[in-house]
């Protein structure tokens, strides 16, 4: 997946998450443009032991998942430390490139969001948590319909991520799969 | 054990009598229909051919596997989940098994206004036994009714509202609430146990991994003929891989009523008139959440088998109303469904195993479309729900509320986007009313569709439907349509029983026909 960076285009963030124009010219816009290579290059396959999420794109999935998934329990992991990244990793991989293309732009826009949108000299990664929250808020709530949808897609594959480790169940009441291994003969 | 053509490293070329596209609800049953009636069939799916010990019960391995998108699919604004399957077996191996008759009354407005006389139940009575008979379709046993639904149950009775335990289509089920991530105990009578293996058994020919982008014609005028069905393996990550082709004097397009217009379009089927993917209705539903104080683990047991009919009355009015729905989800689809992140997020999510979902299910009348978008497989999905049927799911929130508290809920979320409402006993439920489902725009509040349908409607007319009354399309001879996209109008009720026996009722007309369509 390596080499292939796409951006922020209309249309493949409507294969994201529905959108509108209104956010389109800011994906255009020099910041992204500068973060991105051909929109329309169809990716080789993923070879064996490939990364969707190139290490930079992981640590700033990594950051907002933290704040997503926050649950302000002392006993609760960071993302890191469970398979959270890697389970959003291998989704990204297996789901049509037509869908995922704008990712890698979209969190790279996260990452320099408070620089963009907020006035303050520090990228998401560098901020504390409050005001990481309150940039996602920013995200959440704005009133260009293709970042609020921005946040959407990324609530989801935070929550994909996070909700699926069994170290996440335990903080909420879910006993786990009746399963421990593949289904009867 | 069907083919991967994942897996193809050479161009596939084959010959059939009939090539069916799609293995699920509708495809299914008009494969095994065919192959029982002596006929060479080929069997298309564009998903992975999985089996129970594929299914581990673990949402981040099923969602991407059973679901569009990894569940994730939206129409065009966002505002609307839609569910769909991509594997063999499609929808039916994550559905939750309610299992209806069409409404008589659906029936008769399919007659009376859409030209379609044949469509009785006495008429249909055929293929519906011998579909309830494949699929064990039975009445589900009250010690089968597991706490969320008798919670709905106790809500819906103390309010006096009309509601029933309905019949469902598993057998020796042992009430893992694994459902919606597929069966590992082959308990579910899905397409994937049932219809597939039967149609192979009678000698159908079924490839995995073959997305079919177009339906060929000779044409022909005035009415072209089919004459092949083409497309590309779908390789690792939706990415296309050998070409493949099948020729075929019948072909069955049962993609489901998303994908069937979308390759009807792409194969420049139907544009004269205009009807291929228009009429898109979704059934699209809203859903509240109630919090109890004692453990619920409202996702154990037969997930839905209480169903609250009150608020849809089809002999009174066939174009309106809606039904509620118990509704349980593992953390990763109840996390995606309530509002904000963080702390607030969790405020919600940490009673997880005191939480019961009750959706209301819109027998919608507005109108979708759906389009090719910029590849084959990345549909464009266009749905604004119109004035009066926003303010008819707003009510049936309120509904959904109103049971969840009368079924002791200590309160209830309503989960708006945006100051998302908590509701106790004795607060104003007009408040629902009065912010609606839609007032502030599209995803005020998450909506999901599990139903698409009525984007290749049946009909008389072929300026106002895509194909006639027993599925054959009206702009080509020898192509059938067999799967939700031909209903009429919304069906008002869950779509499992109507699919199959229209599949049915249309493979048997095929078979009638067949000399004269192999000519």
């Amino acid at each position: 997946m390596r080499g292939t960076r796409a951006p922020l285009t209309r249309r493949s963030f409507l294969a994201l998450a529905g959108g509108s124009a209104a956010l389109a010219a800011l994906a255009r816009s020099a910041p992204l443009a500068a973060l991105a290579c051909d929109p329309d290059a169809e990716p080789p396959p993923a070879p064996p032991g490939a990364r969707f999420f190139a290490p930079d794109e992981a640590d700033v999935l990594a950051a907002v998942v933290d704040r997503i998934a926050e649950t302000g329990r002392a006993d609760a992991p960071r993302a890191r430390e469970t398979g959270a990244i890697e389970a959003i990793d291998r989704l990204c991989l297996a789901l049509d490139p037509g869908l995922t293309r704008p990712l890698p732009a979209l969190l790279r826009l996260v990452d320099w969001g408070p620089w963009l949108f907020d006035g303050a000299f520090a990228r998401f990664r560098e901020l504390p948590p409050e005001a990481q929250d309150a940039s996602l808020r920013g995200w959440m709530e704005s009133r260009f319909a293709l970042r609020r949808q921005g946040f959407e897609a990324l609530k989801g594959l935070a929550f994909y991520g996070w909700y699926a480790q069994p170290a996440s169940w335990r903080l909420v009441g879910y006993a786990g799969p009746l399963l421990r291994a593949p289904g009867p003969p | 054990m069907s083919v991967d053509l994942a897996a193809a490293r050479e161009p596939l070329a084959l010959r059939a009598d009939a090539c069916v596209i799609g293995s699920g609800g509708g495809g299914a049953v008009a494969a095994a229909e065919l192959a029982r009636g002596g006929l060479d069939v080929v069997v298309l799916e564009q998903g992975p051919h999985w089996t129970r010990r594929d299914f581990t019960q673990r949402e981040d391995e099923m969602l991407p596997r059973l679901f569009e998108e990894a569940g994730m699919r939206r129409t065009e604004d966002g505002s609307i989940t839609v569910l769909q399957g991509r594997n063999v077996g499609g929808s039916t191996v994550h559905n939750l098994c309610y299992a209806f008759r069409t409404p008589d009354p659906i029936l008769a407005l399919w007659r009376e206004e859409h030209g379609l006389p044949s469509l009785t139940a006495e008429a249909l009575a055929p293929s519906f036994e011998r579909v309830e008979r494949m699929l064990k379709v039975k009445p589900i046993r009250e010690d089968e009714v597991n706490a969320l639904n008798r919670i709905v149950r106790a809500g819906a009775e103390k309010l006096g509202y009309s509601g029933f335990v309905t019949k469902h289509n598993r057998e020796g089920c042992v009430q893992s609430g694994y459902c919606i991530l597929g069966c590992s105990y082959d308990a579910k009578q899905s397409m994937l146990v049932t219809y597939v293996p039967e149609a192979e058994r009678l000698g159908a020919r079924l490839y995995a991994n073959a997305r079919v982008e177009t339906v060929e014609t000779d044409g022909g005028a005035p009415r072209a003929r089919v004459r092949a069905v083409a497309g590309r393996a779908a390789g690792p990550g939706g990415r296309p891989g050998v070409p493949f082709r099948v020729e075929a004097r019948i072909v069955v397009l049962a993609a489901g009523a998303v994908a069937s217009p979308e390759i009807l379009r792409r194969s420049g089927i139907g544009r004269g008139a205009g009807q291929v993917g228009a009429h898109l209705h979704l059934h699209p539903s809203v859903m509240a959440a109630g919090f109890f104080e004692e453990p619920i683990h409202a996702y154990r047991g037969i997930p839905q088998s209480y169903y609250v009919d009150e608020f849809i009355d089809l002999e009174r009015d066939p174009r309106a109303g809606y039904v509620l729905m118990p509704i349980a989800g593992f953390p990763v689809l109840t996390a995606a469904q309530l509002p904000g992140f963080g702390r607030e997020h969790f405020r919600f999510m940490q009673r997880f195993a005191h939480m019961a979902g009750l959706l209301a299910l819109l027998h919608d009348q507005s109108e979708g479309s759906v389009q090719p978008g910029d590849a084959p497989g990345r549909p464009r999905i266009r749905y604004a729900l119109d004035p009066r049927d926003a303010a008819q799911l707003a009510e049936g929130l309120l509904h959904c509320v109103e049971v969840l508290l009368a079924g002791g809920a200590y309160e209830v979320l309503v989960p708006y986007a945006r100051d998302p409402l908590v509701v106790r006993p004795g607060d104003d439920l007009a408040r629902i009313l009065r912010r609606g489902v839609a007032q502030s725009g599209p995803n005020a509040i998450p909506l999901a569709s599990t139903h698409p349908q009525s984007t290749c409607r049946m009909g008389r007319d072929p300026r106002t439907s895509v194909v006639g009354e027993l599925g054959e399309c009206h702009d080509v001879a020898g192509l059938f349509v067999a799967d939700m996209s031909v209903f009429p109008t919304s069906l008002g009720a869950p779509p499992q029983i109507t699919t199959a026996a229209l599949a049915d009722r249309t493979a048997h007309h095929i078979l009638e026909r067949r000399a004269e369509l192999a000519a």
